[in-house]
Order: structure tokens, then C-alpha cells, then sequence
């Protein structure tokens, strides 16, 4: 857990991108943890641990961020929730597999996001835009690096 | 990572595993959602925000330690590149360097100091402000909310609806946004490009003022954007907003705000006409994404 709190402070800290916003680190990670859990000798664990690492991560960025506790917690919650759900019966090692992953959860991500931390109602095109299309992208660049690094350092015994 | 997250190596299968999947992650996924929803309306409620807001203080000196290692790799990225750029540098620091070996490494710090206090003083003559300078620690962590924490809280007086102001060179100093909460060594501040973020402002054009309200527009594409001018107020390309201090009086959802009034906003860009009323797009006086510091207005009175 301190290591996510950590990895949280370098997302609010160092990462920040030239459109002032930070690099979804943790999102990057929990999705890349998802995936290794898929593919676990031991799925039913990786996952659990996945979903552990959702819910330490988010509370840790709802702390950084002016955010209600558990709003990050519950995005990134669903955000691997989905990815499970749609990669259970799929093969982690294929490259695409984890470009397809984060396409899919940044949204979800930024979309639960929205809903819980917005205040009235939400211009979806716009913020399809100006917010999920930028994040989703610098996730994107993210991705197979973190991905190819934590399953590197998750492994151990493969 | 692996020794502090979780408790025993895992094995990636290469081929499909004999061990079936069960659903008990599912279920464990629903319970972690409750609980984080749980949370959420425990914190909206306002019922573990103090202990939110305690653990938060315990991340600022770290935060602020982080923020500064960025700002200081980002001056070394965007340092010149071109030989004669180089030449020119090396001949000012070749001078900076001979004079800073004549201080001790305590004045320099003290000098760092001394340029936000002359700058601070020097708004505080031309306004009637009492400043509270305040080092910014964490930039919005999130595409979707335009937010500042700065090391700043309750114990110096900060509190709920107070102006921030900043200034970048060759601008005036000006309203970037509003404190929206405050634990005890560090407060949150909502941006004023922020969705969220509603001021009443005034408009000035050739010796005529007109109020209107200016709502941050970030998550719309944009930054700034006066609203609710009449059409019989001529507004130009320029002309400069600033704060009307009406924003309590107009009884915005916004509660908390209490803004002076005639502190700088921006000028206008780009202006268009719908019904009855005029409205415009505005650049801010100041990018809150280039500020390091910020001052917070205690109070009015100066």
C-alpha cells in the first residue's frame, strides 16, 4: 500500500503533461495488474490482488486530489472490473490485449470520474474531448511499458 | 513492489490453466465498489472528511517536496539549446556566479523569499489586500477537474471562499481561483477555468461597466467565458474583467465564494451575441498551470 501512495504522490507530482493534467499512472498500473491477474496461474488471487491494488491506489489519489474518498477508488474499481470481465477468457500475452485494455477502462475511468466529481450536468462531447481523449492517450503511451515492467517485476518464478 | 503489495509471488500461465475460474473475484469486486461508495457519501456528507483532511497533511511535505524536483527538471528541459543561446548563458552565469560566492547558501534561499515578498508587497500597495503567500504543492492530478493544493491552511488563517491570486511575468496579478477547502497546513483550491467555477465579474469598455458572470469552461474546450452581458453594453476584443464582488450577493450555487472585488480576471477575446444578451470568451491574466506561488487574500481591509 505505501508503494501506491507513493506512485500516487509521483502521478500528482511528477507526471504532469504539458496539457495540465497528470499521466493516469495508477489507472495504467491497476489495468496492467488486472491483466497479469487474468493470466495467473491463480486467476481468481491475481484479480482479487488487482482489485486490492484499485481500491489502495484510488484512496490514495482521492488524499492528493480535492476529491471525496473513494471517488478514485470507485473509478478505478470498475475501470478493472470491466477490463476482468472482458479479458477473462483472453490470452494477456498477445500485445494488443493490454493497447485494447486501458482503450476501454480510461473512459469508464474518467466517465465514473466525471459523474461522481462534476458538478450539474455533464457536456459529454465536449468532455469526450477536452478530458476522456487526452487521458485515454497519454495512458496509451503508458500502457506497454508499465505493463511489460510490472509483469518483469510481478513474475518471480515464471 | 511484489514484498509490499502483495503476500506471495504470482505465476503467469502460458497456456489456459486446469485451475477454473471461479467468481469470487466478482464478488470481491462488488464489496470493494460498496465500500469506496460508502466512503464517497460518508466524505460527502462531510463525516470522515477531517480525517481525510489529517491524512492529507501527512502527503503535503512530500508533495511539495516532488512538485519542486519537477519544476526544477522542467527548467532543465526547456533550457536554450542553440550555441549562441549557450554562449550568452554561460557569460550570465559566469556573473551570477561571481557574486553568489560572496553569499552564503542560507541568502540564497532568503533571496528566493525576498521576490515573492517584494512582489506580494507590491500588490498589497496597489490593492487593498492583506496577502498570505502560499507555495503551490500538487496541480490538478485528474483531466477532468482543474484543482490546486497549496501548503497553506486553517492554522494560517486560510478558510472556505477566499480568492487566490497569482501573477507570471509582464501580467498583472490576478484571480486564478477559490479556496473550496482548507484542513490544517493545506487547502484545495477550485481553478477558475474549472466547470465549477462561477464569478461575478465586470467588464470595463471605454469608461462603462457592465456585470456579468464568468464561468470556467476548461472541460468545454475552453478556458473562461462571461456570460450575461447585455446586448446594449458594448463590449470589444481586450477590454479587461475583473471581479464585480457580487458573487454572495447573486446567490450562486457557489456558497462560499466571497470575492473582493476588482481583482483582475482577464480581457475579452472573442465576443457573441444570443437573445438579449451578449457573452464572451476570455483569456486569464495568468495560466494557473506556469504558477509555483499563489497568494491567498485574507482580507479586504488591507
Amino acid at each position: 500500500m505505501l508503494a501506491l501512495v507513493g506512485l500516487a504522490l509521483v502521478q500528482v507530482t511528477l507526471l504532469t503533461t504539458p496539457l495540465g493534467f497528470a499521466a493516469p499512472l495508477m489507472l495504467v498500473l491497476v489495468v496492467s495488474r488486472t491483466l497479469l491477474g487474468v493470466g495467473a496461474a491463480f486467476p481468481d488471487l491475481g484479480l482479487t490482488r488487482a482489485l486490492r491494488w484499485a481500491l489502495y491506489g484510488g484512496l490514495a489519489l482521492d488524499l492528493l486530489a480535492a476529491t471525496p474518498l473513494g471517488a478514485h477508488a470507485l473509478a478505478l474499481l470498475l475501470a478493472a472490473f470491466a477490463v476482468a470481465a472482458a479479458t477473462r477468457r483472453m490470452r494477456v500475452e498477445r500485445l494488443l490485449i493490454p493497447l485494447a485494455a486501458i482503450v476501454v477502462a480510461a473512459p469508464i475511468y474518467e466517465i465514473t470520474l466525471a459523474l461522481l466529481t462534476q458538478p450539474g450536468p455533464v457536456e459529454w462531447r465536449s468532455y469526450a474531448q477536452v478530458v476522456i481523449l487526452p487521458a485515454t492517450l497519454a495512458a496509451l503511451v503508458l500502457m506497454l511499458p508499465t505493463f511489460f515492467v510490472l509483469r518483469r517485476v510481478l513474475r518471480g518464478q515464471l | 513492489m511484489r514484498d509490499l503489495l502483495d503476500d506471495r509471488p504470482i505465476k503467469l500461465r502460458r497456456e489456459r490453466s486446469a485451475t477454473p475460474a471461479t467468481g469470487r473475484p466478482f464478488v470481491v469486486a462488488i464489496v470493494l465498489c460498496l465500500l469506496a461508495g460508502l466512503l464517497f457519501a460518508l466524505d460527502r456528507q462531510g463525516l470522515i472528511t477531517p480525517a481525510r483532511q489529517a491524512a492529507q497533511q501527512l502527503l503535503v511535505p512530500v508533495a511539495q517536496r516532488l512538485t519542486a524536483l519537477r519544476d526544477g527538471a522542467a527548467e532543465l528541459a526547456t533550457a536554450p539549446r542553440s550555441e549562441d543561446a549557450l554562449r550568452a548563458q554561460v557569460v550570465e552565469l559566469q556573473q551570477a556566479n561571481g557574486e553568489l560566492q560572496a553569499e552564503l547558501l542560507r541568502r540564497e534561499q532568503a533571496q528566493v523569499e525576498n521576490v515573492f515578498l517584494r512582489q506580494q508587497l507590491e500588490i498589497q500597495r496597489a490593492n487593498p489586500w492583506t496577502l498570505l503567500g502560499a507555495e503551490v504543492t500538487v496541480r490538478s492530478p485528474d483531466a477532468g477537474r482543474r484543482v490546486l493544493t497549496i501548503a497553506r491552511g486553517e492554522r494560517d488563517g486560510v478558510r472556505p471562499g477566499m480568492a487566490v491570486i497569482g501573477q507570471t511575468p509582464g501580467n498583472p496579478a490576478a484571480l486564478i481561483g477559490i479556496v473550496e477547502t482548507v484542513g490544517p497546513r493545506a487547502a484545495e483550491v477550485l481553478l477558475i477555468t474549472d466547470i465549477g467555477s462561477q464569478v461575478s465579474g465586470r467588464v470595463m469598455h471605454t469608461g462603462r461597466a457592465e456585470v456579468g458572470l464568468v464561468q470556467g469552461q476548461w472541460q468545454r474546450g475552453s478556458r473562461l467565458r462571461l456570460e450575461q452581458i447585455s446586448r446594449a453594453t458594448p463590449i470589444a476584443d481586450g477590454d479587461p474583467v475583473v471581479t464585480a464582488g457580487l458573487t454572495a450577493a447573486l446567490n450562486l450555487p457557489f456558497d462560499l465564494a466571497a470575492i473582493p472585488a476588482d481583482i483582475p480576471i482577464g480581457s475579452v477575446e472573442q465576443v457573441s451575441s444570443a437573445e438579449q444578451y451578449q457573452s464572451a470568451e476570455l483569456r486569464p491574466f495568468v495560466d494557473s498551470d506556469q504558477v509555483r506561488y499563489v497568494w491567498v487574500i485574507l482580507s479586504q481591509d488591507g
